[in-house]
């Protein structure tokens, strides 16, 4: 049965699409904005701007001085933020009902009226920022380059997904003004824009809000690039082999997936549950409860909407195992998954972790208003929060065991294998 | 290039928040003494049931330190009627998360169902507290993961800098000195035996506190939790152990390099003693000095650090409260090459006198803490987890709203005087980067300087190189 979180959609006459979800609860409303642009629409020597740009999108815009977008929005008890991905830039912010006016004026001031307030100052302020973010959650972090080098594995040189959403150091370095200006020119439009309002507003209210201050933007949206066609399964199991200095030896097995909002991803995400997220998953009870070869291990599913998702498995091995063997052991248990499927009590558990989980996700205001805006911007599909669990519901056993055969056999993974570097000098942290 | 920028509206002006207070639980103790604050919050189909045994860390054996956190995580993993795997079966085909670990005061067991799953969900947590048999294959196992945590935690710049702080904050004779986890060292010599032991002597529902939060229509909860828990009995007469005093080390203010060769940023880590929640002048001036000094890109640390000469992604900084006093703790990372300079530039922004604070910025933090508080209590999660948080310190929900009420109309002057009575210096400060910054800190006058570097021998602790000079 879908759920019954009440949905209200418009669409302004300059192709910005808004969705309006009432909640009284608390007397705050979230803004969610997707914009349809991410790391995917990034060109070579070009990559980590759509990420830098959307810390410029902080820095002031043509009514609004430098700081002030946080600062107005904060002194109002607003929470706020923005995140880029591959497929998309998401900004937020959560203020008492009565800042909604004033938070929706300052939206439409940066996403209409930015150019004038960008300067080559705040650029190379914002460069070093990002390069301190990017040294903080990757360079200085074991394993932190992870995912980067899993991406480089699982797509092909050229395609949208093969570079990391924060880019390289070099490319950053070498973005000018020209470049934000053209990127802002290129993206930012209402026609490549989605508005989610959660919270303490009408429908009818809250379509008049954001009219008020979004009707006069007049950006023409860009022509959507289109995605490219479905990725098959690797072939010819690619890896890496880094010896670092990391703490134990761990393994990712990347994957490719099909892309995201169709059974057949679903299917994908329910297999690795299985194999590798639950507490139950087949590889944590081999692996970690009876032949104690690993210390964790974990699963996970990442839609995206260009060619291919991604899945990843992450294993880390126990002091005195070997990763040639625990990888063995992977590769045995994704032949066994792919000729047995799921079993009753394996589809069970994920369909109630997923229940769990995404009536969790729902709870709170900023978390429902971010997914409605991710299916409304990516797949046209607002009430997709309602219906996703019957979606979940109605994946069969043999529809699992059918996709894992096809994505998750050893020969379709990709894999980062870390290390633990033998002739790291002896002061190093271990 | 475009056309011309579209036309836009004045600025909105902002209508006054609608009055908020936190939500008023019902409360009731059941027969084994357990009190339940339970929240019923239309619309949240996902119940938080968060449970505090007061337990404080201080009251594990010394040789065995860590004990507290391995009986948490073995809770569900094997009890008279189930193995490890039959429990973990049990919870996910329920979707029933269960989580348990510690805090200073407490052990804290964490459980997430939906609401038709709450008899089951109770069942299953009933059968961890007491019947929790603690199998050795099992101990072993959690020993050994929490061994492998150890070494990341080490291998984690900011969780290295989060324990050679309070190495060097807290007198060693304090268990706040030591990691809440335990260390190597005792880890290591954690058995079956001891975790049984400890179990026996902590876990009880006398003076514990249950908060339960969510859609509660249609649930007759005090029924159900009543012959849930009759299971888990009330040992009259138990008396929990001391929460530590959190003694600041006599030579803790100083300056500690952690050596990471190579290291492209340095972590730091700088603070000096603050209030608890129970301070005479209240929390609110806490709250708002939190959020004017580093609560924000335009606070008083990252306006400088971060906005104006680009060193880092982001300085937080606030007031931390313990059970007893607390600290003031500013953290975050700074690109290596720029060490010295974000060193300097940090510790002379932290040297604010009140009555350097103006009245716009106390105004503006003040907006801020006090108009977030809707938002944030706006989960279960957040509502239990405050209620069990403010029982375990001995305070009641109403110090939320109290302390919201405070901050709305809290003069500038009782924020300066409270900053003033808790300025830090002489600091301590942790820096985890390479020590060829080590001369340039010595530089800036600030104080002994020692480095230390990691022996790569994972079962030793840090060891000093050497000692710098004294404080000047």
């Amino acid at each position: 049965m879908p759920l019954d979180y009440p949905i209200a959609t418009r669409t302004l006459g300059n192709g910005l699409r808004v969705v309006v979800s009432p909640d009284h609860t608390v007397p705050t409303v979230t803004l969610n904005l997707w914009v349809g642009v991410g790391s995917r629409h990034e060109g070579p020597g070009r990559t980590g701007l759509a990420h830098l740009f959307e810390h410029l999108m902080f820095q002031g815009s043509a009514n609004v001085a430098e700081g002030e977008h946080f600062s107005l929005l904060m002194e109002q008890g607003g929470t706020l933020n923005a995140t880029t991905w591959f497929d998309r830039t998401n900004y937020f912010e959560t203020v008492p009902t009565g800042a909604l006016d004033l938070a929706l004026w300052l939206e439409a001031d940066r996403q209409g009226r930015l150019l004038e307030a960008v300067t080559q100052a705040n650029l190379d302020n914002q460069r070093d920022v990002v390069k301190e973010e990017k040294r903080q959650r990757y360079d200085n972090q074991p394993y932190g380059t992870a995912i980067a080098d899993l991406g480089s594995l699982v797509f092909p040189e050229g395609h949208p997904y093969h570079h990391p959403t924060i880019g390289s150091m070099e490319d950053l370095d070498a973005a000018t003004l020209d470049d934000v200006h053209d990127f802002y020119r290129r993206h930012y439009a209402p026609g490549n824009t989605v508005l989610t309002l959660v919270g303490d507003v009408t429908p009818e209210d809250g379509f008049a809000a954001v009219a008020r201050h979004f009707d006069g933007l007049t950006a023409e949206a860009p022509a959507p690039q289109q995605p490219r066609g479905q990725l098959p399964p690797l072939t010819a199991a690619p890896r890496v082999d880094l010896a670092e200095d990391v703490p134990n030896d761990r393994l990712y097995l990347g994957f490719r997936l099909p892309v995201a909002h169709t059974p057949e991803f679903l299917a994908c995400a329910v297999a690795l549950d299985a194999l590798g997220s639950l507490m139950t998953s087949r590889l944590y009870r081999r692996l970690v409860r009876s032949e104690e070869l690993a210390t964790s291990v974990s699963g996970a599913s990442l839609g995206l909407i260009d060619g291919a998702s991604l899945g990843f498995l992450g294993i880390d091995v126990a002091e005195g195992a070997d990763p040639a063997q625990v990888e063995a052991a992977v590769c045995a248990e994704l032949e066994r998954f792919a000729q047995e499927g799921p079993t009753p009590v394996e589809l069970e558990s994920s369909l109630a972790d997923t229940e769990r989980s995404w009536l969790e996700a729902l709870a709170g205001h900023q978390e429902r208003a971010d997914l409605i805006s991710h299916y409304t911007l990516l797949h046209d599909d607002p009430e997709h929060i309602n219906t996703y669990l019957d979606g979940v519901r109605a994946v069969t056993a043999e529809q699992v065991r059918r996709a894992a055969a096809r994505w998750l056999v050893p020969d379709a993974r990709a894999t980062v294998a870390f290390t633990v570097a033998p002739d790291v000098s002896t002061e190093v942290v271990a | 290039m475009s056309t011309a920028a579209p036309a836009v509206g004045p600025r909105p002006e902002v209508a006054e928040p609608a009055p908020w207070a936190f939500p008023e639980p019902e409360r009731f103790v059941l027969s084994n003494g357990l009190s339940v604050q339970a929240f019923d919050m239309p619309g949240q189909h996902v119940l938080s049931l968060q449970l505090g045994v007061p337990a404080p860390l201080a009251g594990e054996p010394r040789e065995v330190e860590g004990v507290g956190l391995i009986m948490a995580r073995c809770l569900d993993l094997g009890t008279t009627r189930h193995t490890a795997d039959e429990m973990a079966e049990l919870l996910a085909r329920k979707g029933i998360a269960l989580h348990a670990g510690v805090g200073e005061r407490a052990v804290l067991v964490e459980v997430d169902t939906i609401s038709r799953n709450l008899p089951d969900a109770l069942d299953l947590l009933v059968e961890c507290l007491t019947e929790a048999d603690f199998p050795e294959a099992e101990v072993r196992r959690e020993v050994r993961r929490r061994l492998a945590d150890i070494g990341q935690d080490r291998a984690d710049p900011a969780s290295l800098a989060a324990l050679e702080f309070i190495r060097t904050y807290f007198d060693p004779a304090d268990r706040a000195s030591r990691p809440g986890g335990g260390s190597r060292e005792t880890v290591a010599r954690i058995t079956a035996e001891d975790v049984r032991a400890y179990h026996a002597a902590t876990l009880h529902p006398d003076g514990a506190v249950l908060a339960v939060a969510g859609d509660l229509s249609g649930i007759a909860l005090h029924e159900l939790l009543e012959a849930a828990l009759a299971r888990w009995p009330s040992r009259p007469g138990h008396r929990p152990a001391e929460a530590a005093r959190g003694t600041r080390a006599p030579d803790a203010g100083r300056i500690v390099l952690v050596d990471r060769p190579g290291a492209v940023q340095t972590e730091l880590h700088v603070g000096g003693p603050g209030p608890s929640r129970t301070d005479p002048a209240g929390w609110g001036p806490y709250q708002v000095l939190s959020f004017a000094v580093g609560g924000s890109p335009q606070a008083r640390i990252d306006s400088v650090l971060r906005e104006e000469r680009g060193y880092t992604y982001g300085i937080r900084a606030g007031f931390r409260h313990r059970a007893h006093g607390g600290l003031f703790l500013a953290s975050g990372s700074v690109r290596g090459e720029v060490t010295v300079e974000a060193v300097e530039a940090l510790l002379d922004i932290l040297d604010l006198r009140g009555s350097d604070l103006t009245d716009a910025e106390l105004a503006h933090a003040a907006g801020y803490q006090a108009r977030t508080a809707p938002g944030r209590f706006a989960t279960c999660e957040a509502v239990a987890g405050e209620a069990v948080s403010l029982a375990l310190d001995g305070l009641e929900v109403d110090f939320v709203s109290r302390t919201v009420a405070q901050i709305r109309t809290l003069e500038p002057e009782v924020a300066r005087a409270a900053w003033d009575r808790h300025r830090g210096e002489p600091w301590t400060v942790v820096l985890v980067g390479d020590a060829q910054h080590a001369a340039g800190i010595r530089a800036l006058g600030r104080g002994r300087v020692d480095v230390v570097t990691q022996p790569r021998e994972p079962s030793s602790s840090p060891m000093r190189a050497e000692d710098a000079e004294a404080p000047r």
